[in-house]
């Protein structure tokens, strides 16, 4: 029993860290209904950024999250202008599509050009340190996570909620022809989204660099999964990210010990599949799921 | 090949001579340069041009992006080395692989298909890593991680030599296989069929498509031929692993060359193949082998340059600036001149022309309510043969319910519609497009073109119907855009048609498809005097050729003009049933339409 209370508080553990990586992935497709398959090259760029630092400079890593977060949001805030913007108004889903399969396919590479195929560990400065309490153990970078994740979801939420500019973004999200007509610059909110998108992957980067070693592909690695809990809790939903997170980390945690560890992937990718096809709008979605 | 077979493939004669010597080069240039890396580079360009064009069969013309097709690929791969340890040669596997591949593709689709744009390129890529991660598992079958390696047993019989010439010549004929395929599609009525559903799957359901069945058609071929390719692949590299057979990068790369070339065109893909991959092995040849990921790097970038300034690929780049349109319709008036008198020809049956008779379309007890929203409260309706029946009512009736439950676009909650088919014998049709095939043509409110196909074509969907050939098809629709009015405007985009034009279209393309019984939604709203008048005499004509036609209208001018009998619906229900005439003064009518004090100020 104690295995499976465990497994359980792995898998919570692991949904923390999901929930933080896709909460970005997330808000960017229910304001700019985008899918962004460049997100987990994001989440690459970052990690990168906090590896050179940390071991340049001797920082810890948290410490590097402000100048991270806000490189990412600067990244965020350029794809979006130059990229993205300018097909806004296209006929096809597939442009769009392939400007972000383009954009990660183009810095999956150029990773690879600079830094080489090679993974490479940021210092940890305690954050692989274990934690016990009674017969549990749990890593300190981890409960990092989690807690973080639930204070960006909560962020977030209040920030759409309470601020005018939240409230403008949300306004854009459920109709770009009337919110543009109530006098709000649609291209700005859209910046400023995928800015704050890629900010959350900022953060998101300087958490898991000290617990996940870095490599050019690291972002497929993480983002296959992030869809999925984006998918599971909803396409857009905030909340639903968060839980769609712990669900899936539980599920990853529990069939890669029941099962076996190198299918906990199949498993994970069927439950997926199954929510596509049988309810597209996921737990809590925007109901826009087929479309 | 004479100029009718080219016609087929969409070709003139100055367009074949450039596809034959861009061919020849590619054919030439290795065989003449003898070097290792050359024929390395062109057997590359060979297999990927193969792939992206045989993706494109799925991603271009019928517009769904898979990103997972690298699945064909890696069981292509697979069955054949799988089978060459038993002695079996991979010519046999090829065919075997392909056709594992178009049954998966089948299964794999049926439930995709429901899923559009990010969704579906979503879904094919969990496929493909399902399969990956089961292939990893699977050791005993797949090598696993390690891997597998071909036994290498040399010469034609196993696909494996030691020149290179014979790989070239097998890469090639791929290629060209793929290539035949894809424009034999893109020119038949099954490439049609295609690109009308990708563009609007509801107005090619109406024009009779079954649009299931087409993309799975497209969707099993793209799959056996990415197979095929795969296997030689796999016989070329003679080495086989999970990685490298179910891998997502090369998914990625094969939809990317068809975007980079032009997607939904046929050369398109070959010719991004041919951009992209000869400059990024001499980068390769330049930079040195340690700049790993420049490919890769070039292949990004490239894409999202071309997507943003040329989003229609090299292909749709090159057409636009250097010549336009050939106007090939302008050659044949002479074929137009004995139809042009006659404005409706085929009248569906002789014997039902003329005048009123039999029922031929009947409504019972139809309900239908979303959620809480009665639509529809006991409609019944009987249609005769040749009449004209014009419906009335309000905003919000429920007269667009009716018509999607009288076309098979939405089934009732309860009640029947049946139809008496060309034997007299009569049916329920299950579906909108076996509405269409038994005769029941409609429009939409709201028009629906295929935007990307000129008007001309979008009038040959509806043709393809009666006329399997697409020249009997473009010869159907050149007569009835002369008898619509959009003869000038033929070889226009259907989008960049007024608003008039596209409500002719509307009617157009349904009348291609020689509908005994039609269905006109409002195609008179917007319309000015002039078009109104217009659009008059021309149902008039439809109807004089023995169409029954069924009309919502909201321009009395037309509905009393036109119909012999009025149906009013208001709030979901019948309200009432009669001569024109008699209807209009009906007080519950006055009521519903005007509202209670206009009875009053009447009386």
């Amino acid at each position: 029993m104690t295995v499976f209370w465990q497994l359980v508080l792995n898998g919570l553990m692991l949904g923390g860290l999901f929930a933080i990586i896709s909460v970005g992935l997330t808000l960017i497709f229910g304001i700019i209904r985008l899918v962004n398959f460049a997100h987990g090259e994001l989440l690459m760029v970052g990690m990168y950024a906090t590896f050179l630092l940390t071991t340049q400079l001797g920082v810890h890593p948290y410490a590097l999250a402000p100048p991270v977060v806000l490189l990412l949001f600067v990244v965020g805030v350029l794809i979006q202008r130059f990229i993205l913007q300018p097909l806004l108004e296209a006929r096809d889903h597939h442009v769009q599509i392939f400007a972000t399969v383009g954009l990660s396919t183009a810095l999956i590479n150029l990773a690879l050009l600079l830094f080489g195929a090679d993974i490479h560990s940021t210092p940890a400065y305690g954050a692989r340190t274990a934690l016990s309490f009674g017969p549990f153990r749990i890593l300190t970078g981890h409960v990092v996570m989690f807690v973080a994740g639930i204070l960006v979801v909560g962020g977030l939420h209040l920030f759409l909620q309470r601020t005018y500019l939240g409230r403008a973004i949300r306004a854009t999200a459920q109709h770009r022809h009337a919110a543009q007509l109530m006098g709000i610059d649609i291209n700005r909110i859209y910046i400023i989204t995928f800015g704050i998108g890629a900010a959350c992957v900022g953060l998101a980067a300087t958490l898991v660099a000290p617990m996940y070693p870095v490599s050019p592909t690291v972002g497929t690695y993480f983002v296959l999964t992030a869809f999925v809990v984006v998918v599971l809790g909803g396409m857009g939903s905030l909340h639903g990210a968060f839980i769609g997170a712990l669900i899936i980390g539980l599920v990853d945690s529990l069939s890669g010990y029941y099962i076996a560890p190198d299918l906990k992937e199949v498993v994970i990718f069927a439950i997926f599949l199954l929510i596509l096809l049988v309810r597209p709008t996921g737990l809590f979605g925007l109901g826009r799921g087929s479309e | 090949m004479n100029d009718g077979k080219l016609a087929a493939f969409g070709l003139d004669k100055r367009g074949a001579i450039l596809v034959a010597l861009l061919l020849a080069a590619i054919l030439a240039i290795p065989l003449g340069v003898r070097s290792d890396f050359v024929f390395h580079i062109f057997i590359t360009i060979c297999l990927y041009g193969a792939l992206s064009t045989a993706w494109n069969i799925v991603g271009g013309f019928a517009g769904q992006l898979s990103l997972g097709h690298a699945i064909f690929y890696g069981l292509g791969a697979y069955t054949a080395g799988l089978l060459v340890p038993y002695g079996i040669s991979p010519w046999f596997g090829m065919f075997a692989g392909a056709a594992l591949s178009a049954v998966v593709a089948v299964l794999i689709s049926v439930p995709c298909f429901r899923l559009r744009g990010p969704f579906f390129a979503l879904a094919t890529i969990a496929f493909l890593e399902v399969v990956f991660q089961l292939a990893l598992h699977f050791k005993g079958i797949t090598g696993g991680a390690v891997g597998l390696m071909v036994p290498l047993q040399i010469g034609w019989e196993w696909m494996i030599f030691r020149e290179r010439e014979p790989s070239l010549l097998i890469a090639f004929g791929l290629l060209l296989l793929t290539l035949l395929v894809a424009g034999w599609i893109r020119h038949s009525r099954f490439g049609y069929y295609l690109i009308a559903t990708r563009e609007r799957e509801p107005a090619a359901q109406a024009a009779g498509i079954d649009s299931l069945k087409v993309r799975l058609w497209a969707v099993a071929i793209s799959a056996a031929l990415t197979s095929m390719v795969g296997t030689f692949h796999g016989m070329y590299l003679t080495f086989i692993e999970p990685e490298a057979m179910f891998s997502l990068t090369l998914s990625i790369q094969i939809a990317m060359f068809a975007l980079i070339g032009g997607i939904g065109t046929v050369l398109g893909p070959l010719l991004g193949t041919l951009l992209v991959v000869p400059l990024t092995e001499l980068a390769r040849g330049w930079l040195g082998a340690s700049a790993i990921g420049l490919h890769g790097f070039i292949y990004g970038t490239v894409l999202v340059l071309i997507v943003l300034f040329m989003p229609d690929g090299l292909v749709g780049f090159f057409t636009r600036k250097t010549h336009p349109r050939p106007d090939e319709a302008a050659a044949q008036p002479g074929a137009l001149q004995a139809s042009a008198g006659a404005l409706v020809h085929d009248p569906a049956e002789p014997e039902e022309a003329r005048t009123i008779g039999e029922p031929i379309l009947v409504a019972e007890k139809l309900n239908k309510a979303f959620g809480g929203l009665r639509v529809a409260q006991d409609l019944d309706l009987t249609v005769q043969q040749g009449e004209v029946l014009g419906i009335i009512g309000p905003n919000g009736a429920g007269k667009t319910t009716l018509f999607n439950m009288l076309s098979g676009f939405l089934p009732p909650d309860s009640g029947v519609v049946r139809v008496r088919d060309r034997n007299g014998q009569w049916v329920t049709p299950g579906s909108p497009h076996e509405f269409a095939r038994i005769g029941v043509g409609r429009t939409f409110q709201i028009v629906q073109p295929f935007a990307a196909m000129t008007v001309l074509e979008n009038i040959m969907v509806g043709a393809f119907h009666h006329h399997a050939g697409r020249k009997e098809a473009r010869e159907k629709a050149l007569e009835v855009a002369e008898r619509m009015g959009l003869w000038a405007q033929r070889d226009m985009e259907a989008r960049n048609l007024t608003i008039g034009g596209q409500k002719r279209l509307e009617v157009a393309r349904v009348m291609a498809t020689e509908p005994r019984i039609l269905l006109l939604d409002e195609v008179m709203a917007g319309l000015n005097q002039t078009d109104i008048r217009q659009a008059i005499t021309l149902i008039e004509k439809i109807r004089d050729a023995g169409v029954t036609v069924i009309a919502i209208e909201h321009v009395m001018q037309a509905i009393m003009a036109l119909s012999d009998r009025v149906v009013v619906l208001n709030s979901a229900r019948l309200l009432a049933n009669g001569k024109p005439e008699d209807v209009v003064r009906d007080p519950a009518v006055i009521e519903a339409y005007l509202g209670e004090e206009f009875v009053h100020a009447a009386a």
